[in-house]
C-alpha cells in the first residue's frame, strides 16, 4: 500500500482478494491448476481468478511479486533470509494456468506484473521494482526510489507496532502469572483459509496469542531470555540460531527456530501450536528439532501438520480441547519451572512483586557482569 | 561490532537445551586410519573420484549403489514428508554403518569413518540433507560418528573440520576433473549401447575404461596445491591423452546406427536425474530396453550454472563487489576455461559426447516462463533445457525426474504447463519418483515414450525416402566402409532428433551415397 499510494494509487482502486477459501479456490481457480503442490501456492489460483473475474470494478493491473528474500528481525545473524522456493516461484506456476490454453489476461486487459524483488536486500529492491514495472506503471526512477521507500516506511511502521503488542501481550502475562500460546507458522497461516483459525480456537478458551512474525525482539528481553547462552559462549547473540541450525539460508525457517528457542525459554510461554501445511519441504526437516527445542525446558508443543484446503474442524476441535486441557493443569508449573532458568531481573515487570510468595519472595540480589556480544 | 551487554549471574538453574549435530575433529593424524565416505553420483564418477582422493593419499570409499531397502531404512530414522533423494541417500548411509557396526561396533565405526557431502544448495532440501543425516546418526546411537559438508562455490577451502581434510586445489581440482571425465565417457556409454551388436560388450569396455582412468587418477602428478596445480591442469595433455585411449577401446564396439531408437533427454532434480539405480527405477536403463536412446545429464551443467548467478548479478551491478567489471570478466574467462576443458574432453572422445548448453540460451529460452533468479534446485534450467532440446531437435522427448514434494522441481514442472501451450508438439514426460512406485511412474513415462518411438520412425522412414536408400544398402556400404560400425564413429547433426535419421542422411549427404 505504501509503495503504491506514493505512486499515486488511490486507496480506492487498490483491491486485494479476499481470504483463502474452498468457494474462492471452487469458483475462480477451477481448472487453473498446473501441478499438484502445497496449499498456500496452490490457493493462489483463486486468487488471481477472483481479481480478474471476480471484481464489479474490473482491474488493470494484477500485481504479484516474486518474493525472493524477506526483511527479518535475524537478518546479518544469519546465512540468508531467501523465502521458501515454491513461494518465490508461485507467481510463475499460477500465471501458466491462466496462459496455457489461451491468454487470459490479455482477454480481460489485465496486465500480470510480477516483480521479483528481495525484500530483504533493502539496497536492491528499487531497481527490481523499477526494471519490471517502469512500463507498468510508466515510472521514472526517481519516483520509484521514492515510492520503494515509502513502502519500506510502512512495512516498518506495521511491523514495530504489532512487535509493541506482542511485548504488551507478554507484559501483561509476567504481570499476571499467566500464560499465552505462541503460533509457530509461516506468514500464509495468518490467512484464515490457510491456518483455519486454528489459533482463534485455542484464543477462545481465554489464552493470549502471539505470532512467531511479530515476537517482540527487543534486546532487553532477549538478553535476558538468553543470558546463559550468551554467558557460556553458546551463542553470540540472542538472534544467533547456530546452535539448533546450521543451514540458515531460509528466512521463515530460521525464524521458526529461533522462535521455538524464544518459546522455550520464555517463562509465559508455556505452549508452542506449531502449523504446518501439506506438503512444506521447508519445515519437514525442521520438525524434530523444533519440537525438541520447545520441549527442552518441558514447555508443551502440539503440532497441526498437512494442512490442506479442507478445514478438519471436528479435528481440530478435540485436539483444541485436549491442548486447554494441558495449558489448564500444567501453565503455572511451566512457569515457575521457566523462571528458575532466568534471572531475576525481568525487563517486563518486577517478578519480586508478581512472584507466587508475594513481594520480598524468593529472588536474591542480582550480581552483574559485562560481557561483549557480537 | 560487538555492543555490551550487562547480565545477570544469578540464575538458579540450568537446562539442557537441544544443540544442533556438530562432527567431532578429523585430524591430520588420523587420515591414514580414517576411510572418507562420499555418494550421490554414478558408479563412474565415484570411482574417478576416489582415484583423486586415493591420489591423494586418503582413504576414500564410495557406498554402495542406492537400493531399494535404503528407502525404507531412510524412512525410519528421519522426519515424514522428507524427498526421495534425502530418504534414500540417508538410507544408504545408514544401511552401511548399521553392517558395519555389526561387524566392528559402534565405536569403531564412529572412529574408522567420516562421511563428507556437498553442502548449500539455498533453500532446497538439497542444502538441508545433512540435518536427515544428522537425525539417522541420533537414531542409529552414531552421533560421534563424523559428517562434513563441502560448500559448491569454494575451490580452496583449506582445512576442514580438524585438519583431516584439506580442501585445496589440488584436492578440488582433481575432484572436477574426474567428474567432466566421468560425464563424457557416460555421454560415449549411453550414445553406445543402445547400438551395440553384440549384447554387453558396452558395458564390459565402459568397466576397463573406468578402471583404467581410475588409475590416471590415482597416478596423477603432483604440482603442489596452488597456481602450479591449477596451470597443470588447464594445459596438461595427461587426461586428454587418457580419454584417447578410451576412444581406442570404445573403438573395439560394433554398433548399427540403422536402429531407430527414440531419444529421450533426462531432466531434473539433481541427485535424481544423475542417479542410475533403484533410487529412480533404473529409468535410463529401462528406457534403453524400451527401444530409447536416452541423453543423460552430466553434472558438468550443474558446475557450469553455479557460475551464472554471480555473473548475472555482477552484470547488473547486485554483487557486493567493488570491482564488478573487473570480477565479471575473471568469471567469463573462468567459464571460458570451463567449458573449453569440456570440450578437449569431447574431442578426445571423438566429439561424441554432447556439447554443454550455453547458460545464456537456457535462461532466454526459459524466461518467458520462469525467472532466472528463482533459486532453488535447478531454478529455469529445467524449462531452458527443455526448449533447447526442442529447438535444437536434440531429442524426441524430454523425460524429467522429479522427487515427490520436491519444492523448486514442481514449481518449474506446473509453469511446463505454459510452454506446452505454446509448444503443444513438445514431449514432455514429468515424472513424480517416490521411490516405490515403480509401475506407476514407468507407465507415465511409456505413455510419452509411444508417441516419441513414433515420431523416431516416422522420421527415419521419412529419410529413407528422401535419400531413396534402404537399410540393407546402407548394411552393403558400411560392409565396404567398417569405420562406420565403430561407437567412435560420430554421426554429425543433419537437423533430426533420431540418431538413425541423422546417420542416414549423413550417409546420403557427405559420403556420396546417395540423393540429398
Amino acid at each position: 500500500m505504501g509503495f503504491l499510494k506514493e505512486l499515486g494509487v488511490a486507496s480506492e482502486n487498490i483491491v486485494f482478494s479476499s481470504d483463502t477459501s474452498e468457494e474462492q479456490g471452487r469458483e475462480f481457480g477451477k481448472g487453473r491448476g498446473t501441478v499438484d503442490c502445497c496449499y498456500p501456492v496452490k490457493a493462489m489460483s483463486g486468487h488471481y481468478g477472483e481479481l480478474i473475474f471476480g471484481q464489479k470494478k474490473k482491474i488493470n493491473v494484477l500485481l504479484s511479486p516474486m518474493i525472493h528474500s524477506l526483511p527479518s528481525v535475524l537478518h546479518g545473524h544469519v546465512v540468508d533470509t531467501v523465502t521458501c522456493t515454491r513461494v518465490m516461484a508461485g507467481p510463475e506456476n499460477i500465471k501458466a494456468g491462466f496462459l496455457k490454453e489461451r491468454d487470459i489476461f490479455a482477454e480481460n486487459n489485465v496486465v500480470h506484473a510480477s516483480p521479483f524483488v528481495s525484500l530483504g536486500d533493502r539496497h536492491m529492491v528499487a531497481e527490481q521494482m523499477y526494471t519490471s514495472l517502469k512500463d507498468v506503471f510508466d515510472l521514472d526512477r526517481e519516483e520509484t526510489d521514492r515510492a520503494v521507500k515509502a513502502g519500506f516506511a510502512a512495512l516498518d511502521d506495521v511491523t514495530a507496532r504489532i512487535r509493541q503488542q506482542g511485548r504488551e501481550i507478554l507484559t501483561w502475562c509476567a504481570e499476571n502469572q499467566k500464560p499465552c500460546i505462541l503460533v509457530l507458522a509461516r506468514p500464509y497461516h495468518m490467512d484464515t483459509g490457510i491456518g483455519h483459525e486454528i489459533e482463534a480456537e485455542v484464543q477462545a478458551h481465554g489464552y493470549p496469542i502471539l505470532w512467531l512474525q511479530y515476537l517482540p525482539g527487543d534486546l532487553d528481553l532477549m538478553n535476558w531470555l538468553f543470558e546463559s547462552d550468551l554467558r557460556s559462549g553458546r551463542i553470540k547473540n540472542p538472534f544467533d540460531i547456530s546452535d539448533v541450525w546450521t543451514s540458515s539460508y531460509s528466512s521463515n525457517t530460521n525464524e521458526i527456530m529461533w522462535g521455538a528457542k524464544v518459546a522455550t525459554r520464555c517463562p509465559w510461554i508455556t505452549c508452542v501450536v506449531r502449523l504446518s501445511s501439506y506438503e512444506c519441504g521447508m519445515d519437514q526437516p525442521t520438525y524434530t528439532p523444533a519440537q525438541k527445542i520447545v520441549e527442552a525446558t518441558g514447555t508443551l508443543y502440539f503440532k497441526f501438520g498437512d494442512l490442506d484446503s479442507t478445514k478438519p474442524a471436528g479435528g481440530i476441535k478435540i485436539r483444541v480441547e485436549t491442548i486447554a486441557h494441558y495449558l489448564g493443569k500444567y501453565s503455572q508449573e511451566i512457569i515457575q519451572r521457566k523462571l528458575k532458568y532466568l534471572s531475576p531481573k525481568c525487563p517486563l515487570t518486577d517478578l519480586a512483586a508478581h512472584s507466587p510468595a508475594g513481594a520480598g519472595g524468593d529472588v536474591r540480589e542480582a550480581e552483574e557482569v559485562t560481557i561483549n556480544v557480537m | 561490532m560487538g555492543t555490551l551487554v550487562t547480565i545477570d549471574t544469578n540464575i538458579q538453574e540450568t537446562v539442557n537445551h537441544y544443540t544442533a549435530y556438530r562432527p567431532k575433529p578429523f585430524t591430520r593424524e588420523e587420515r591414514d586410519k580414517v576411510t572418507i565416505l562420499f555418494g550421490g553420483l554414478t558408479w563412474k564418477h565415484e570411482r574417478l573420484m576416489q582415484g583423486a582422493m586415493h591420489n591423494l593419499k586418503y582413504k576414500a570409499e564410495p557406498l554402495p549403489n542406492i537400493a531399494r531397502d535404503d528407502l525404507d531404512a531412510g524412512k525410519e530414522l528421519i522426519d515424514v514428508g522428507a524427498c526421495c533423494p534425502t530418504i534414500f541417500t540417508t538410507g544408504s548411509l545408514v544401511n552401511f554403518l548399521k553392517k558395519e557396526g555389526a561387524l566392528k561396533g559402534k565405536e569403531e565405526v564412529a572412529k574408522s569413518y567420516a562421511y563428507i557431502t556437498a553442502g548449500a544448495c539455498g533453500p532446497c532440501r538439497f542444502g538441508q540433507y545433512h540435518e536427515s543425516y544428522a537425525m539417522a546418526l541420533d537414531g542409529l546411537g552414531l552421533r560421534d560418528f563424523r559428517l562434513f559438508l563441502l560448500a559448491q562455490d569454494e575451490l580452496d577451502q583449506g582445512e576442514n573440520g580438524g585438519g583431516g581434510l584439506d580442501i585445496n586445489l589440488s584436492f578440488s581440482l582433481g575432484l572436477i576433473w574426474s567428474i567432466l571425465c566421468g560425464d563424457v565417457i557416460t555421454d560415449l556409454e549411453y550414445a553406445t549401447r543402445p547400438y551395440e551388436v553384440k549384447p554387453g560388450q558396452t558395458d564390459a569396455v565402459l568397466k576397463e575404461c573406468i578402471e583404467f582412468m581410475y588409475t590416471v587418477f590415482n597416478e596423477r602428478p603432483d604440482h603442489g596445491k596452488k597456481l602450479g596445480t591449477l596451470a597443470w591442469h588447464l594445459t596438461t595433455s595427461y587426461f586428454t591423452n587418457a580419454l584417447r585411449e578410451v576412444r581406442k577401446k570404445f573403438d573395439a564396439i560394433e554398433v548399427d546406427r540403422t536402429r531407430v531408437k527414440a531419444r529421450v533427454k533426462i531432466t531434473g532434480e539433481f541427485w535424481l536425474q544423475t542417479h542410475e539405480g533403484d533410487g529412480n527405477y533404473n529409468i535410463k536403463h529401462w528406457l534403453e530396453q524400451e527401444d530409447s536412446e536416452v541423453v543423460p545429464p552430466p553434472v558438468a551443467v550443474w558446475l557450469h550454472y553455479l557460475m551464472h548467478p554471480v555473473i548475472r548479478r555482477l552484470e547488473h551491478r547486485h554483487s557486493t563487489s567493488k570491482h564488478h567489471k573487473r570480477d565479471e570478466m575473471i568469471l567469463k574467462l573462468l567459464e571460458r576455461i570451463y567449458v573449453g576443458t569440456y570440450n578437449r574432453f569431447r574431442k578426445a572422445l571423438a566429439n561424441i559426447p554432447n556439447e554443454l548448453p550455453d547458460q545464456v540460451e537456457l535462461k532466454d529460452l526459459a524466461e518467458p516462463f520462469y525467472h532466472f533468479e528463482l533459486r532453488g534446485g535447478e531454478g529455469h534450467m529445467l524449462i531452458g533445457k527443455a526448449l533447447y532440446a526442442y529447438h535444437h531437435k536434440k531429442a524426441h522427448m524430454v523425460c524429467e525426474l522429479s522427487p515427490y514434494s520436491c519444492m523448486p522441481n514442481t514449481m518449474s514442472i506446473g509453469s511446463m504447463a505454459n510452454v506446452i501451450g505454446k509448444y503443444p508438439d513438445l514431449l514432455y514426460a514429468p515424472i513424480e519418483v517416490k521411490g516405490d512406485a515403480e509401475v506407476h511412474a514407468l507407465s507415465r513415462c511409456q505413455m510419452i515414450l509411444t508417441e516419441a518411438k513414433k515420431r523416431a520412425h516416422a522420421e527415419f522412414e521419412e529419410v529413407l525416402k528422401k535419400t531413396g536408400l534402404t537399410v540393407e544398402a546402407i548394411h552393403e556400404y558400411e560392409k565396404h566402409h567398417p569405420e562406420l560400425r565403430r561407437a567412435t564413429y560420430k554421426i554429425p547433426h543433419k537437423g533430426y532428433s533420431g540418431t538413425s535419421a541423422n546417420y542416414v542422411l549423413h550417409l546420403a549427404q557427405d559420403r556420396g551415397l546417395a540423393r540429398a
